[in-house]
């Protein structure tokens, strides 16, 4: 690791003869392997990076949302979450607010409530929707009210008891779920010195392990990965990538030159591609019928526009471990260019442009004659308006006023 | 031997059991039990093998155990692991010649050692995997059996493709994927149909409307096959009953969304093809867009059909009885285009028909954004200004209750295309209804109600500008000082925009025309100030920047002869 730099490079031939260093460029670069180390980060260190950051967004009314991805135990939940004697991120920040929390977990597209009290169904599924007033919710999701950071430190302790995990050959405690804790606060304001109130929400989420495989899973939309899905049933996942992809590229040369959007494929399938009516230049627009994964659906509004959105990637120190690093790093390094940001489209309105140069072009002849009709003696400067006046009426074409008539004569320019 | 080897096959049985089967209700704190299992049984198959076969058969029995074996370690994320088995096998095959016995195996390994080099990103090991698979295929193709092996090369391949952006040769795989999915009718009718549809989107991007309507009228016809949508009674009763009523009727919705897009395409590149350079239609241009037509028609459909038919014999007809329903040429004149219209009008309903504003918010705006263009495509062909004109105001009327009902915070983005839609509509109004105006008067006179028409246009098409603008505002209400890039062009548009219409304004009182133009002074100059200090946006907005520099320079004339002549009057 050199500053911000991440330098993966392997030097023995164990099981991928390739010698090469491979270099990222992140924002924030954190060595955690040896407390004693010098360089070593603490939890304290990267919530002074990072979580401070979340937390003044959120009071100016941004959504936020902090997103940890890699290999199962390359310390996604201890960067998060921590341990009693090293709390994560996820405390630290609780320990400022004061809110309505909720903590749910997304496991095979399915939506569970970690904090779900009572009688309910282990299995169900509750159910995503969208309202025009309350915007994306999760149905029958618990809201908790806290007051204090104990207070959510329990129910997020209570929630993770809840989470699913798995014990495989390869770990003890593999965790196979999206978790998404969300502290939403509201904010007395004063708009136009009325009082009105912001909602904003801070969401944490913890992604599952980078290298699962499972061929069932339909990878987030998050990130196009290059992994190769296995059944069938994945065809239309490569089919709307195609789509996708094509619909980036197949622009002509549009009046409207904002740059592309980023490389490769967005996060959303059509969400990104909202238009206004055809845009003026030429690019087509289409339908893909890929559903986003719920993950993506939930974050949705975190993903772009008015939010702000940090990923911290975590990898393992392990040189067995290569290839999932590797991975990892590439997952982080394309997210930065997901972000999700629906544009506006115009017209061309090439019928305007033309009328304003006409325009342009009598404005422009009228202050001709003005100036050749100018005296050219100074001593009449005095006199320049009410030649200015007699010139106006006479060659004012704009308005005249029929009294008589009763009715007024417009030309337009 | 026969009783171990009988022995070793019911093992082989249970292994794949336990792999396909019981694995499926595994535990989700345990989701490997099974396939734990079965590796079990696999390593004591391979153990027995190794003793007691014939040395001539066991290489490729044995090669077959670690195939298998290299498949269940992948399963259970043991990558690794599972490289080592898969090229054993691939080993143990190079010592056996290939025969219609073993020819399936050899294609399978490689499949799977391409997937499993893809998912390191090394799309070009993967390649060279999958496309020996493929030659050996071509090689040794003669049985059903290999089909679906074929089939799923063929897809890998399509994605291997795809990371290596050859998308034209990916495209071809997936089409062929799913061709052959219908040929050896393995498929589930409700995922090909959106595979399809998904695919069609694809072609209507490259402009090859012709492969995206087969597509798409593929899709209509075997999602039909998926069944009768349970009714609303039957899915109170079930929960899988209901699961399935959302899913149907959630697909179908896509489908049918997927075709709109084909229509609002197709009207769109027609209107390109026809416009003027101001956007009129060009009636010299259609003329000779008819007679090309006439002569290209029947070559084209020819050539290009042969090669890419969907269907079985029972489905050849109604696939083609649906495409005969809508146009995949360019309509040329308003009775084509509004033929395409009633098509995508009748798919907008459609959709919207499950896709509700409660619920799916997102979904039903975009449906009605289509609608939308859709009424702007059509309207370029209309001549009647007035129909033209009713066109628009269906835009508005659809779109604007919508814009105010939304919540301000959370469908943000929505809001800021709806806005700059109206302001842009109530734009395309106003010089509509002056242009009808002006035809009708002999003498240049507007009367009063004509001008307040006019006025009320105006107004409409800056206030939804200005509420774009105001839409960039911080929560205190501040406009940002430097605007991001995705809103730079449309914020400077805005301002432009604005600065025009309020010196378009129509008034008898000088006082009200002079404040129109000093705030279109101020638009405009907020243009210019703006490029000034952030010199890499001018880019962005070259000919807004060129026309707001000319009218900063003149619009302060205007003024001032407006200012003489109030104090001259007085």
């Amino acid at each position: 690791m050199n500053g911000n730099s991440f330098l993966d490079g392997r030097t023995d031939g164990a099981v991928d003869s390739r010698e090469r260093l491979q270099e990222f460029c992140f924002d924030y670069c954190y060595w955690s392997v040896d407390p004693a180390d010098p360089h070593h980060a603490s939890q304290e260190e990267v919530f002074q990076d990072l979580g401070v950051s979340v937390l003044a967004a959120a009071s100016e009314g941004y959504n936020v949302c902090v997103f940890a991805y890699g290999q199962t135990g390359s310390g996604k939940t201890h960067t998060m979450m921590g341990t009693p004697d090293s709390i994560g991120l996820t405390p630290r920040i609780c320990q400022v607010c004061q809110w309505i929390i909720i903590f749910l977990e997304i496991y095979n597209e399915r939506v569970r409530d970690l904090l779900r009290r009572g009688e309910q169904k282990k299995r169900a599924s509750l159910r995503v929707r969208e309202h025009p007033e309350k915007g994306p919710y999760v149905q029958d999701l618990s809201q908790h009210v806290v007051s204090d950071c104990k207070q959510a430190m329990d129910l997020l302790e209570e929630g993770i008891a809840n989470r699913i995990t798995a014990a495989t050959h390869n770990h003890d405690a593999s965790s196979r779920s999206h978790a998404i804790f969300t502290i939403q606060y509201t904010q007395a304001i004063l708009e136009n010195n009325l009082p009105s109130e912001t909602v904003s929400k801070i969401n944490l989420v913890d992604l599952a392990g980078s290298e699962r495989a499972d061929p069932h899973y339909c990878r987030d939309r998050l990130t196009e990965g290059s992994n190769i899905n296995k059944s069938l049933v994945t065809l239309g996942i490569v089919i709307s990538a195609l789509a996708q992809n094509s619909q980036m590229s197949s622009s002509c040369q549009s009046i409207n030159s904002m740059a592309s959007e980023g490389d490769g494929s967005t996060v959303g399938s059509h969400s990104s591609s909202l238009s206004g009516g055809g845009g003026g230049g030429g690019r087509r627009h289409c339908f893909i019928p890929y559903r986003d994964s719920v993950l993506t659906w939930l974050l949705k509004d975190s993903l772009g526009g008015n939010s702000k959105t940090i990923m911290i990637a975590t990898v393992s120190p392990s040189i067995n471990s290569y290839n999932e690093t590797l991975s990892t790093l590439r997952y982080a390094a394309h997210a930065r260019n997901i972000v999700n940001k629906p544009r506006v489209n115009e017209d061309a309105n090439v019928r305007l442009i033309r009328e304003l140069r006409e325009e342009i072009d009598r404005l422009k002849s009228m202050l001709l004659s003005f100036e050749m009709q100018r005296n050219p003696s100074p001593s009449l400067s005095d006199e320049r308006d009410g030649i200015l006046s007699d010139i106006v009426l006479q060659n004012e074409l704009k308005v005249t006023y029929n009294q008589r008539l009763g009715c007024k004569k417009i030309l337009i320019l | 031997m026969k009783q171990s080897w009988r022995a070793i096959c019911e093992k082989f049985t249970n292994a794949q059991n336990l792999t396909e089967v019981e694995s499926l209700h595994d535990p989700e704190n345990d989701p490997f039990r099974s396939k734990y299992k079965a590796r079990e049984l696999l390593r004591e198959i391979y153990c027995s093998l190794k003793k007691n076969s014939p040395a001539g058969l066991r290489v490729a029995k044995l090669g077959a155990v670690e195939y298998y074996l290299g498949v269940n370690h992948v399963d259970t994320e043991e990558l690794s692991a599972g490289q080592e088995h898969l090229m054993n096998c691939v080993k143990l095959l190079e010592k056996c010649r290939v025969s219609s016995d073993n020819v399936s195996l050899f294609i399978h390994v490689r499949n799977q050692l391409g997937i499993l080099w893809a998912g390191r990103d090394e799309t070009e090991e993967a390649q060279g995997f999958l496309e020996t698979a493929e030659s050996i295929y071509q090689r040794y193709m003669k049985e059903v059996r290999f089909e679906l092996a074929y089939t799923h090369s063929m897809y890998y391949l399509a994605q291997v493709y795809k990371n290596l952006g050859q998308t034209e040769r990916a495209a071809t795989y997936c089409h062929s994927t799913l061709q052959r999915q219908l040929q050896l009718n393995q498929y589930n009718p409700m995922e090909w149909a959106l595979n399809a549809a998904t695919l069609s989107q694809y072609y209507i991007t490259k402009g090859r409307y012709m492969e995206g309507r087969h597509c798409l009228a593929a899709a209509t016809v075997i999602s039909g096959l998926a069944g009768e949508v349970p009714s609303e009674a039957a899915a109170q009763e079930s929960e899988t009953e209901c699961e399935r009523r959302e899913q149907l009727r959630q697909k179908r919705a896509e489908i049918a969304r997927c075709w709109i897009k084909y229509c609002l395409n197709l009207l769109q590149d027609a209107k390109k093809l026809l416009e003027d350079n101001i956007g009129e239609l060009d009636t010299d241009r259609q003329e000779e867009l008819k007679n090309a037509r006439r002569l290209e028609e029947e070559e084209e459909e020819k050539g290009r059909k042969s090669a890419l038919l969907f269907g079985s014999e029972d489905t050849f007809d109604s696939i083609a009885s649906l495409e005969e329903k809508v146009h995949c040429l360019f309509p040329l004149d308003f009775t084509e285009a509004r033929a395409v219209f009633l098509v995508g009008q009748n798919y907008i309903t459609q959709a919207k028909d499950y896709f509700q504003m409660d619920g799916y918010v997102t979904d039903h705006i975009e449906i009605l954004q289509d609608h939308s263009a859709l009424f702007r495509a059509l309207a370029f062909f209309e001549e009647d200004l007035e129909r033209r004109c009713k066109m628009h105001k269906r835009r508005v009327d659809m779109l604007e209750p919508i814009c105010n009902e939304l919540n301000t915070q959370y469908y943000l983005m929505i809001r800021r295309q709806l806005m700059f839609e109206l302001a842009e509509t109530y734009n395309e109004m106003m010089d509509l209804k002056l242009t009808l105006a002006n035809r009708q008067a002999d003498t240049q006179s507007l009367d009063n109600h004509t001008i307040k028409k006019f006025n009320h246009l105006c107004s409409a098409s800056a206030k939804y500008f200005q509420m774009f603008l105001d839409s960039l505002c911080s929560p205190e209400g501040k406009f940002p000082e430097h605007l991001e890039e995705e809103v730079l062009r449309p914020a400077l548009v805005a301002r432009f925009r604005v600065a025009r219409l309020h010196s378009r304004l129509i008034s008898s009182s000088p006082p009200v025309q002079l404040d129109n133009l000093n705030r279109a002074l101020e638009n405009y100059k907020y243009v210019v100030q703006y490029c000034e200090a952030h010199p890499e946006a001018g880019a962005a907005v070259e000919t807004e920047l060129e026309l707001s520099t000319e009218m900063v320079g003149l619009l302060p004339l205007k003024i001032n002869r407006l200012k003489a002549r109030m104090a001259a009057n007085n």
